[in-house]
């Protein structure tokens, strides 16, 4: 993988050689390792390094930009040259913004030597381990395991300067027999921090409560969001959870800022703080990461905004760097308790948006819906469509699970959210 | 010697049962203008390769950027021991790759003119008038025209004695108008997809003139109304949205990797199992789903696939039954086939090629029909345009679609627009429900650039294709 020093090297080379008014110059290197699995046997396997060389030039307010996979010097000059060219050809920007200066970074620690040394023998051997653990049950597993090693710098005309790097493994695995199909994933920051033998277990926890799913009626129905659900309409939330489609009126947050507009046990965060949880040391072009309230009791609090909107409005330029949502201390023994009847829902399918201005999404469930009343889980149940305005549903929050680490980049809880809006059955 | 041949021979001599290598740089050329700001020009190049080790029924693949030698050799070595792990976890007794021989070949897209030698200054020019065209209109408050070309060279080679190079290119203009009143925002979207085809073919369409009705619909649409609780009518589906339904509902579901389960972790399975091919009824008598890589222009048409498999045309579904998949040299033979469908491609150097949908589309009526025949001919539904919210489940089958716009008919006319409408069926009803399709003078392709798959996440790209078409007592009514 490329190093820090030919980074340095490679920004050295711009800030001599371009000629244009201002620039940003970002370079990033991944080293993978990825094994994809199905019907128990690999049918995948990808290794290799990946490089991204990106300049972004302006003469005045004409901008260009050009990027490549190579930083030889020859490269450098192309990209210089192209960059140019195409600033040089182009219409003035009226929102052209100039690049960042220099700032102090938080200090974050987003590397682990454990991910970094773990070898692809043990990474077969732990896939062969889940694969015999399928077996054992006459299931089928599919899934990937993923190492990734990522490094990036961001240098401007202007002074800024930014390293960070970052490793990651993920795992996720489906197990299937015949009617029964469920899923468990996670990802870390540090591989030692990962246990196998804990995922085969919520994954056989999660396969053997599932059996013979029979059909049940759609309507208004309590359901309670296992995490993996709550982090997927999330990743939909954050799209368009964003100050200037709010303020020219495409989406539902228009002049909401400061109000209550979800629930008011609904909060959700951004933080440096958090050792377990990947954080940017830097976000759009240089703007340094801090710790961020996007919605706390409700109120929305901050919203995802660009460098040159943020300087017209006079407000900061953000980005979740990563997801937290706040937990309570509620089982989900103790939600089952809480409504008369409800489902568990273990993941959500091919979420997309109906009506972006009132905030009204669809998707499925996935991997799993089991039907409670009187406490106690009662059936397996065929899968539903939903029809929600998610940000009315965190109003119906009626009690939250403990926070837990569900990606690298985000800690969420499991959700009792009443009256969900299942709006279809599907046929298996 | 060059790289090819030095990486096959080392394939070759570490033991590979077989090997091929994808040189490829692929060039993307990027303008995003909204609102006259200029939020994107940008020039993207990736050069690379791609060297795939097949040994004793498993595979290893390794990527790198570095043209040496020594680079290469190691490039292979990665690969081979790779494959040699994923043995040790191997799929059944071993995965079988389907009979192919060598080629030594060559394919370039058809053009006149190539987007990439266009100045620049007309481009941006073109897509600021259109942008200034639109936002004349007082309420539309957003105008977007996005414009993507890219470009891919590929050198291709095999121990089978594969020695391929491919050109291809696509272009993709999109443009956007979005409208604000009465508290609402709704947007009107013209776009055709990708087309592989050359600048002329952008300069033929007239985009100035189409952002006068992309905006004065959008217009249309925001003050439009919509329809009550949900009921069965009668839907007619112009050939950009059915592009988006048969990709969701026909294309992915026959993958026959997918098929196989080898997606069941991330986008899932598909209800169109093996045992089916043949005698399930997917469509009604008039449907006929044909794959094409073949098809002038079309996006997955290049010559070869990247297992060196030659483009092919073929029926997915004949007469309303679903008749074959698409496949590639590793799932074809799991379920007894001989020969590839040829639909094993790559995004960039760097990915692994994945069973892709080929082109595909619904073959026209047989019978003389235009549109405005078809639409006096409905006494009450809904004509639906362009792409909308789409969503389907993970094993293919259950769904639920908008569209870009909406207009109701009532007695052989359409009478008025409409908003915020959805349909709901699941696959074989709604193919079944099909009673008529307008005839081959009105059919029209539409190209798929962003179909995202696979882990690492690809883009993928096909055409698709049909012509107007009517769907009989289909769940349609307004969201929420």
């Amino acid at each position: 993988m490329i190093t820090r020093q030919e980074m340095q090297k490679a920004a050295e080379f711009m800030k001599k050689h371009v000629s244009a008014d201002d620039f940003s110059f970002t370079v990033t290197g991944a080293e993978d390792l990825l094994t994809r699995f199905a019907q128990n046997g690999i049918t995948q396997h990808i290794t290799g390094n990946k490089l991204n060389v990106n300049l972004n030039v302006a003469f005045d307010n004409k901008t260009g930009e050009a990027s490549t996979n190579n930083l030889d010097e020859d490269a450098l000059k192309y990209l210089i040259k192209t960059a140019e060219s195409i600033a040089k050809l182009n219409q003035p920007d009226p929102e052209f913004i100039s690049s960042e200066p220099a700032h102090d970074l938080p200090d974050v620690e987003n590397y682990s030597q454990n991910t970094a040394d773990l070898t692809v023998e043990k990474i077969v051997d732990d896939i062969l381990k889940c694969v015999k653990n399928a077996e054992g049950k006459s299931a089928k597993l599919s899934g990937i395991s993923e190492k990734r090693l990522n490094n990036s710098m961001l240098t401007t005309k202007n002074g800024f300067k930014g390293f960070d790097q970052f490793t990651s493994f993920s795992h996720s695995m489906t197990m299937k027999k015949e009617g029964v199909e469920t899923k468990v994933a996670k990802s870390v920051k540090d591989h030692a921090t990962f246990n196998m033998d804990k995922l085969i277990a919520q994954l056989n926890s999660q396969f053997d409560s599932l059996s013979n799913p029979v059909p049940m009626e759609k309507g208004r129905i309590p359901v309670i969001l296992r995490p993996a659900a709550v982090l997927n309409w999330l990743f939909y939330l954050i799209w368009t959870f964003e100050r200037r489609s709010a303020d020219e009126g495409h989406t539902p947050y228009t002049d909401q800022i400061g109000k209550q507009f979800f629930g008011k046990d609904f909060s959700f965060y951004s933080t440096l703080d958090d050792p377990e949880l990947n954080a940017s040391k830097f976000v759009n072009g240089g703007i340094p990461a801090e710790n961020i309230d996007w919605i706390r009791n409700g109120v929305i609090k901050n919203m995802r905004s660009d460098r040159y909107y943020a300087n017209l409005k006079s407000h900061k330029a953000l980005s979740p760097y990563n997801i937290v949502v706040d937990g309570g201390d509620s089982s989900e023994a103790e939600m089952m308790k809480m409504v008369k009847r409800g489902v568990i829902v273990n993941n959500f399918w091919y979420i997309r948006p109906i009506d972006r201005k009132v905030g009204e999404w669809t998707g499925l469930t996935r991997d799993g819906v089991l039907y409670f009343e009187d406490g106690k889980i009662q059936k397996s149940v065929t899968n539903f469509r939903w029809n929600e305005i998610l940000h009315d549903a965190t109003k119906r929050i009626l009690a939250m699970g403990p926070v837990v680490q569900q990606e690298y980049y985000a800690k969420i809880p499991t959700l009792l959210i009443d009256d969900f809006n299942f709006v279809d059955v599907t046929t298996f | 010697m060059d790289f090819l041949t030095l990486a096959m021979d080392t394939a070759k001599s570490l033991g590979a049962d077989y090997a091929d290598i994808r040189i490829q740089k692929s060039s993307t050329e990027m303008i995003y203008l909204r609102n006259l700001s200029l939020k994107n020009t940008s020039l993207n190049e990736l050069y690379g390769y791609g060297i795939r080790v097949f040994k004793n029924g498993a595979w290893g693949f390794a990527h790198n950027n570095v043209f040496t030698a020594d680079a290469v050799n190691e490039t292979v070595k990665k690969a081979f021991a790779i494959a040699l792990e994923s043995r040790r976890v191997k799929y059944e007794d071993g995965l079988v790759l389907a009979h192919e021989r060598g080629y030594i070949d060559s394919y370039k897209t058809p053009y006149c003119l190539d987007p990439f030698d266009v100045p620049l200054g007309e481009k941006v020019e073109m897509m600021m008038e259109v942008n200034k065209t639109m936002l004349n209109f007082a309420e539309i408050k957003l105008a977007v025209f996005m414009l993507e070309c890219r470009k891919d060279e590929k050198f291709f080679a095999s121990t089978l004695g594969s020695r391929l190079d491919i050109q291809t290119l696509y272009i993709e203009p999109t443009i956007t108008a979005t409208a604000i009143a009465e508290g609402d925002s709704q947007s009107r979207t013209y776009s055709h997809g990708g087309q592989a085809k050359g600048w002329e073919w952008v300069q033929g369409l007239k985009l100035t003139d189409r952002a006068v009705q992309v905006a004065e619909e959008a217009i249309m649409k925001v003050h439009a109304g919509s329809l009550g609780a949900e009921e069965r009518k009668t839907i007619l589906l112009d050939p950009n949205h059915m592009a988006l339904t048969m990709h969701e509902s026909v294309g992915h579901p026959t993958e026959l990797d997918r098929v196989l389960g080898w997606e069941a972790d991330f986008a899932g399975i598909s209800f169109a199992t093996p045992e089916k091919l043949g005698n399930f009824q997917y469509g009604s008598e008039i449907v006929n789903f044909v794959a094409n890589n073949t098809l002038e222009g079309g996006l997955a048409t290049a010559g070869y696939d990247d297992d060196g498999v030659p483009n092919q045309k073929w029926y997915i579904i004949k007469d309303g039954i679903l008749n074959e998949y698409g496949n590639t040299r590793a799932t074809a033979p799991l379920i007894d086939l001989k020969m590839s469908r040829g639909c094993n491609r790559a995004t960039n150097y760097f990915d692994f090629p994945i069973n892709r949908i080929p082109n595909l589309y619904l073959e026209p009526g047989k019978e003389p029909l235009t549109p405005q025949e078809l639409i006096a001919d409905t006494e009450d539904g809904v004509y639906i345009e362009g792409r909308g919210s789409f969503s389907i489940d993970q094993h293919r089958v259950n769904f639920q679609f908008g569209g870009d716009m909406f207009w109701e008919i009532k007695n052989g006319k359409k009478v008025r627009p409409l908003k915020k409408i959805l349909y709901k069926s699941n696959n074989p009803e709604f193919w079944n429900s099909v009673d008529a399709i307008c005839d081959d003078r009105f059919f029209q392709t539409f190209g798929v650039t962003n179909c995202g798959k696979g882990q690492p996440g690809q883009r993928g790209r096909m055409t698709h294709g049909g012509a107007l078409a009517r769907f009989r007592k289909i769940r349609v009514g307004g969201s929420q």
